[in-house]
């Protein structure tokens, strides 16, 4: 009941919505004229009302609440082209408080008289509001005004209520809109039809999921695969030649490097070991390395990974919470430029109050000019992402402090002159043939300076030495290996492929790499396709080869940027995508029980081998699988040749968790388990009840 | 037909598509290997199936080859 009066005892205010509720607290400390705004909940929603000449009420939104359906109820039936937008709660199970969330909006925005859209300045944080402000607020879309800003510091804050843009960016909302469109009716579809064709074939219900970008990500890394699965590798020579120089040790290289016939490489060992030579050239050089851009999202996140093996998605959520925390600016852009406007000095001094950063700044500060070194990267919302100068107020985690720490360094790193380095090269003639040794010496560490934590050093030492000393060959031996697959994508590299092929965009394509996860079509780190996930790209690839190629999904980012730059409509690109969708739809529904065999086999497979748990130890040839007693209903481990009634062999299993299989038993080498439960630490089982490891784990 | 190797379907010829690539692949790499090593087609076969860089159905290849004493450079389809 209390509640209820906070929302009906406000009249004649200025309602702003946010995107997410720590978004909101930040804007009503700002914007209070006290510092202390009242913090109300209606139905368990929290508002803000700050006083400010009158009264201001800030309002979070839960991040998207309206989202792309279906205006039929059938959810199996295809093709499907007709839509309209409509509540997340009705469209998602697990988003039913979106519910509450939409009726106090449309409760405080009852008496309101001014509305303003404060959610985050990009595409999807225009249509949260857009979409709030029409359906929730009652068509108040059009008499909206927009503030604009990158960090979630005071002063930006009041900066952008008082200097508010008149209208919403009515172009970038149609570009998102018709964004979420063209990706539903993809996704839909293709969905739909895959997931029919299996349902058809085996009779059994599951989800296969496929998208306008999931397809071309999902093609490539299969593409990956395939070579990787394909791969024969050729062997070639090295030699490892290691010289004497004065006192001195070297390892020196051959200049032909590597050798394609064994031979050829002994030869060059049987003429030179042992033997004397000289040196006959040495040359000095030097380069300069210039500062590193600012970080942009991509390169951020590529960062992460390389340092801290943070998953794009992980680091993406730190950064999205050091935002929040207005330590660091609007993490999710393209820009690698830092404009002046950002106040480069102020930001400085502050970081001055931090032990970790001062002497750093005050060594910038001290320069006559701050001019950073800015990249390519482009984004005519937000700036590369910088520290607001902010320091933290409460305690972070290792991560966030980690990932506050990189953006700082990497800030500082931008405004610091070339580093400078000097390289050696020796030239050394052995029996007409030649080796190469390189130093490289750092004379001006420059920006490295402020970045060293995170970069490795370039110095190679190289030991003094003259033109025509004597060498003489200590050690010479013919090294054989072999030419390597492809290495596969990781969650960083797919991410920089996307971005290089222009597919998705800088928010949308860590959540696509993660649905592949999801839809088990790839699995582990470093990224490897699964049966069914090639079945599915052949599928793909035989049937609809449009879907999967980067070509459509590049032509319709462009389209996008057409609508933003107002040189077609939303309303032209959907029509254009539907026309493009109903020949492949018929296709698919052609084809279904070819497709649905195809993918039932794939799907029969991939169950087997999650199944799976290794070989049987006593006949050797079965595999084991786990499997449920009719009679029991408990699960087991039996042998796949109990069914052709060679191999009774079984052992009994845990009744809860995860059943996954965890390599072979280093104490006995029969296979183990790992058991995952919820909120508990993995369980490693041998299931060799004499394992020598039993009696050390407590194990029955 | 069924591919010899995977169960797959292989048209008219005697591998599917990523046994039949996947073979040529294999046949090209033993001229690398002839070139560098003077190493006998068996021998190729053996060492490729063996080392632990060679792709899943590469290895496969060469298993069903050396199962079948299959001589050197045979087309396929």
């Amino acid at each position: 009941m209390k509640q209820k009066s906070a929302v009906s005892e406000l009249e004649d205010r200025t309602l702003i919505i946010t995107e997410k509720p720590d978004a909101a607290a930040r804007i009503a400390n700002a914007l209070d004229e006290n510092g202390k705004p009242r913090k109300a909940t209606d139905s368990g929603v929290p508002f803000y009302i700050a006083r400010r000449g009158g009264e201001i009420v800030i309002v979070p939104a839960l991040g998207h609440l309206y989202t792309v359906g279906s205006l039929e109820k059938d959810r199996k039936s295809y093709p499907i082209f007709e839509y309209k937008w409509i509540p997340l709660c009705e469209a998602e199970r697990n988003a039913k408080r979106i519910h509450a969330w939409i009726a106090t909006i449309s409760k405080l925005a009852e008496n309101a008289e001014i509305f303003i859209d404060a959610c985050d300045y990009d595409v999807e944080g225009s249509i949260v509001s857009y979409n709030a402000l029409k359906f929730a607020c009652g068509e108040k879309q059009n008499s909206a005004k927009r503030m604009k800003f990158s960090t979630l510091t005071k002063h930006e804050i009041e900066n952008a209520y008082l200097d508010k843009k008149p209208t919403l960016d009515f172009s970038l909302i149609d570009a998102g809109l018709a964004r979420h469109e063209v990706d539903w009716l993809y996704g839909v579809n293709l969905s739909r039809a895959l997931t029919a064709a299996v349902k058809r074939n085996s009779g059994a219900y599951t989800t296969i999921s496929a998208g306008r970008v999931q397809g071309p990500t999902l093609r490539f890394i299969a593409g990956r695969e395939k070579t990787i699965l394909g791969f024969v590798p050729t062997p070639f020579w090295f030699i490892r030649t290691v010289v004497e120089l004065g006192d001195a040790i070297l390892e020196v290289e051959h200049e032909k490097k590597t050798f394609n016939v064994k031979e050829e490489a002994e030869r060059v060992v049987k003429s030179c070991e042992g033997k004397r030579g000289r040196v006959e050239a040495i040359e000095n050089s030097e380069f300069t390395l210039a500062p590193p851009p600012p970080f942009d999202l991509g390169s951020l996140q590529s960062e992460g990974y390389k340092l801290f093996g943070f998953t794009p998605i992980q680091t993406s959520k730190i950064a999205q919470r050091l935002y929040l925390d207005a330590l660091i600016s609007y993490p999710r852009t393209s820009s690698q430029k830092l404009p002046p406007a950002i106040g480069y000095r102020a930001i400085l001094k502050n970081l001055l109050k931090d032990p970790e950063h001062e002497e750093f700044a005050a060594s910038l500060l001290d320069k006559p000019a701050l001019k950073p070194q800015e990249g390519k990267g482009e984004d005519t919302a937000h700036p590369a992402i910088y520290p607001s100068g902010n320091l933290p107020e409460r305690t972070h985690g290792k991560a966030e402090r980690k990932i506050w720490n990189l953006v700082v360094r990497k800030f500082m790193a931008s405004f610091g002159d070339h580093a400078t380095s000097s390289n050696t090269e020796a030239t050394i003639e052995v029996e007409g043939n030649r080796f190469h040794a390189t130093g490289v010496k750092t004379v001006n560490e420059g920006w490295i300076r402020y970045y060293k934590p995170y970069i490795s050093s370039f110095t190679k030492f190289l030991p003094p030495m003259k033109e025509t000393e004597v060498v003489k060959v200590r050690r010479m031996e013919v090294e054989e290996r072999f030419t390597r697959p492809p290495p596969r994508y990781n969650p960083s590299t797919i991410l920089k492929k996307m971005q290089k092929e222009g597919i998705g965009t800088k928010a949308t394509r860590a959540g696509i790499v993660q649905t592949l996860y999801d839809r088990k079509f790839i699995r582990e780190r470093n990224i490897e396709v699964t049966e069914l996930g090639l079945e599915v790209v052949d599928v793909l690839v035989t049937n609809c080869p449009a879907v999967t190629s980067p070509r459509l999904t590049r032509i319709l980012e462009e389209k996008m940027t057409r609508i933003q730059n107002g040189k077609t409509t939303r309303e032209e690109v959907v029509r254009g995508v539907i026309e493009t969708l109903r020949p492949i739809m018929e296709n698919l529904k052609d084809n279904e029980q070819e497709i649905g065999k195809q993918l039932s086999q794939a799907l029969g497979k991939a169950r087997l081998k999650d199944r799976a748990i290794g070989s049987c130890p006593t006949c050797k040839t079965g595999r084991l699988l786990i499997v449920r007693s009719k009679k029991t209903g408990k699960r087991f481990l039996g042998c796949t040749q109990y069914f052709e009634g060679n191999c009774r062999t079984s052992f009994p299993l845990p009744q809860q968790g995860l059943v996954r299989s965890s390599g072979l038993c280093r104490l006995c080498g029969w296979s183990k388990i790992r058991i995952l439960r919820k909120g508990k630490l993995p369980w490693n089982i041998c299931f060799n009840p004499r394992c020598p490891g039993k009696k050390k784990e407590g194990f029955k | 037909m069924k591919c010899e190797i995977c169960d797959r379907e292989s048209g008219e010829g005697e591998f599917c598509i990523a046994h039949s690539r996947t073979y040529i692949k294999v046949v090209e790499g033993y001229e690398i290997w002839k070139k560098g090593l003077r190493i006998t087609w068996e021998d190729y076969l053996r060492r490729i199936r063996d080392n632990s860089l060679t792709g899943k159905w590469a290895k496969e290849v060469a298993e069903y080859l050396i199962d079948k004493g299959e001589e050197e450079n045979v087309e396929k389809s």
